[in-house]
């Protein structure tokens, strides 16, 4: 698949252009590196800045929730026009997930869908390639990725650099949009969750000894909380100070309380883009432990999330024929 | 100022000769290097380029118990603080960091912990030969040997380190470790200059401050805030990360009838940040705090203490997850100047 992204710009500038759009959310070029940045574009000139790319990694639809509320001053009327969003396959089930879940209105969104051939792991491919002050770009080319940086181009098979949440992905096509920019790709035979699979295979001391030592690093940066397009609640459990739920003590008791209750909340909701991982400083490998969760609903209530924008929210619907042989 | 050297051979031994003391070093955590004790009868190779939580927790820990109490009890315990420590192989940015905080700490009232725990431990620093690639220390009045706030500087000069004291405490810790160092020459003072220029050299990034502090407040309401922090999360990766940001936040916290007072890093980028008890938060959006993170640094500390609160360590802009990157941030404040 290539990508065209004079086509992609076009696009964007015409949807930017509309009187009932606000700002179109995509990708662009970022200040050094591998770095891609999130990009708010406001009128046709700035679509200009906008890529798509192997390294488009993020998630934005996190900016649809995210973005603030402020008093609207007086005599004045709020705006109420549309928010425009670029989307890989996965990026399109948190939309689709939101929308399940009311988080969002359907008309207040354009949905730019982005056929995603597979992206890379950004750490993977700075410790092949060491990332450098100078800006690099990458491009998708046949089955191979293309590292343009300095003026030399170097072809990478795309099995060496390709994202875990990739190689996992069965949805590499936007679920919905509004503007498809290109041919849909073909899936691919997907990798084993070995992440997943490691867990599995402890017994439940190894299990717990594993989780200590990840959940003992973490620095409650709330990056992952943050990063995710689901985390959206307005009054968070975790920022609670009467009651605390939740100790502001950065120790191993109250980490696990706070990795855990996010990974509860996020049981049946979670789509799997890998964001919070991605982000996370202290390298705690936290898509193991959502994608475990997501595949017990899975299995367990045939629910998958993000894939149906009809579907009920699985946390918020009970079944008399839901299986139970499962509970103690 | 004594100089002197020790081959690296003797690394382990210098370690070991430390005992008695809680030595901190960067250690492989993953995939990533962390300062973590280091167990008795190690010594970790110092072949590291930063960690990616800095050290400041040595003397700014993220939870520190200011005081324990049991429902019912009057009594109130306070953790004695009497742990010698030594920081090895921390680099001169995160020591120079630990001098600009200790002004704040030691400004109106000598504040009991960091001041103590200061007291208590000893720096030794690791001049850098590979900076990183966001490393921008000489910008910000720092270097690759940059001594400030240092107790003693090691310098890897291939075969040999060579150590310098600059403090009482580095002196000590000379005479501590005679035993295994030789007097240092001319020679290896001159291959120093080299070492620490070649580094010198290899910082690519730079950022230019001039009028940068003074021409802060003037830019209150300028769009650039809004630009700069359209993309921010809100997370705190980028202050719990810096060496420099300091602050912090005390609770209560209650765990069946046993009571502690804890103070614990907090973070300028959180929304509960400055909120009053009233609801009303003078910082309400994303765009407030970011633009009181880069005054902080750049503008009221400097104010207050005649230094840039950011020694260029880069850490917020290498993991920053949306790529707000501060050498861009400065650039676009100087443009709109």
């Amino acid at each position: 698949m290539k990508m065209d992204l004079e086509q992609l710009r076009k696009t964007a500038a015409e949807v930017v252009s509309r009187d009932d759009v606000r700002y179109l959310v995509g990708w662009k070029q970022g200040t050094y590196g591998y770095r891609v940045a999130p990009g708010f574009i406001e009128d046709a000139a700035g679509a200009a800045e906008l890529i798509f790319s192997p390294l488009c990694t993020a998630n934005l639809a996190t900016y649809l929730t995210l973005a603030e509320q402020l008093p609207v001053p007086r005599g004045e009327e709020p705006d109420d026009r549309k928010v425009a969003l670029m989307v890989k396959g996965c990026d399109s089930r948190a939309v689709v997930q939101l929308l399940v879940e009311k988080g969002i209105e359907r008309d207040d969104v354009v949905v730019i869908g982005c056929p995603c051939p597979g992206v890379i792991d950004a750490d993977l491919l700075a410790e092949k390639y060491p990332e450098t002050e100078d800006l690099a770009e990458m491009k998708w080319d046949g089955e191979d990725f293309l590292l343009i940086r300095g003026g030399e181009e170097t072809k990478i098979a795309r099995d060496e650099l390709l994202a875990e949440k990739c190689r996992l992905c069965r949805y590499p096509n936007p679920i919905i949009s509004d503007i498809m920019l290109d041919q849909e790709v073909e899936t691919w035979e997907l990798a084993e969750d070995e992440g997943v699979q490691e867990i599995e295979g402890k017994d439940v001391d190894e299990r717990a000894d594993y989780w200590a030592e990840q959940f003992e690093k973490c620095i409650r940066c709330y990056s992952c909380r943050n990063v995710c397009p689901l985390c959206y609640c307005q009054d968070c459990v975790l920022d609670r100070l009467n009651p605390t739920w939740v100790n502001r003590s950065v120790n191993f008791s109250e980490n696990t309380a706070f990795n855990i209750a996010r990974a509860f909340h996020l049981a049946g909701r979670c789509i799997e883009c890998g964001e919070c991982e991605r982000v996370c400083p202290a390298n705690i490998p936290l898509g193991k432990l959502n994608r475990k969760l997501a595949r017990e609903v899975r299995d367990k209530y045939g629910f998958e999330a993000g894939v149906d924008p009809e579907a009920e929210p699985f946390q918020a619907s009970f079944k008399p024929d839901d299986p139970e042989d499962f509970i103690l | 100022m004594s100089a002197m050297l020790l081959n690296k051979e003797k690394w382990p031994e210098f370690v070991k000769m430390l005992a008695g003391k809680k030595v901190l070093a960067p250690q492989a955590d993953g995939d990533a290097m962390r300062f973590a004790a280091v167990a008795e009868g190690e010594a970790p190779a110092l072949d590291y380029n930063n960690t990616r939580v800095p050290p400041k927790g040595a003397l700014f820990p993220q939870t520190e118990t200011m005081l324990k109490f049991q429902s019912g009890s009057e009594q109130v315990e306070e953790p004695q603080l009497d742990q010698e420590t030594v920081v090895l192989g921390l680099r001169p940015c995160d020591a120079r960091a630990m001098a600009i905080v200790e002004k704040l700490f030691k400004w109106d009232i000598d504040d009991p912990y960091f001041v103590r725990r200061r007291d208590l431990t000893t720096l030794v620093g690791l001049a850098c030969i590979e900076p990183g690639m966001n490393c921008f220390c000489s910008s910000v009045g720092g270097g690759p040997a940059s001594t400030e706030g240092l107790d003693m500087l090691m310098v890897d000069l291939g075969e040999n380190y060579l150590l310098e004291a600059f403090t009482e405490k580095g002196e000590a810790l000379l005479a501590e470790t005679k035993d295994l160092l030789e007097e240092a020459g001319d020679v290896q003072l001159k291959e120093k200059e080299k070492v620490v220029g070649d580094a010198e050299q290899k910082i690519k990034r730079k950022v230019d401050t001039e009028g940068v502090p003074e021409g802060l407040p003037g830019l209150w309401e300028d769009p650039l805030w809004q630009k700069v922090s359209a993309s921010c999360l809100g997370c705190g990766t980028c202050t719990y990360l810096c060496p420099t940001c300091h602050c912090f936040d005390i609770q209560d916290e209650t765990e069946g009838f046993d009571a502690r007072r804890c103070r614990m890093w907090d973070s300028c980028m959180f929304d509960e940040y400055t909120m009053h008890t009233s609801g009303h938060n003078p910082r309400p959006t994303r765009r407030e705090r970011t633009r009181n993170r880069i005054n902080h640094k750049y503008s009221y500390y400097v104010d207050k203490f005649d230094v840039i609160a950011c020694v260029g360590c880069g850490r917020c802009t290498n993991l920053c997850p949306v790529n707000i990157d501060i050498i861009e941030t400065i650039r676009q404040v100087k443009e709109a100047l």
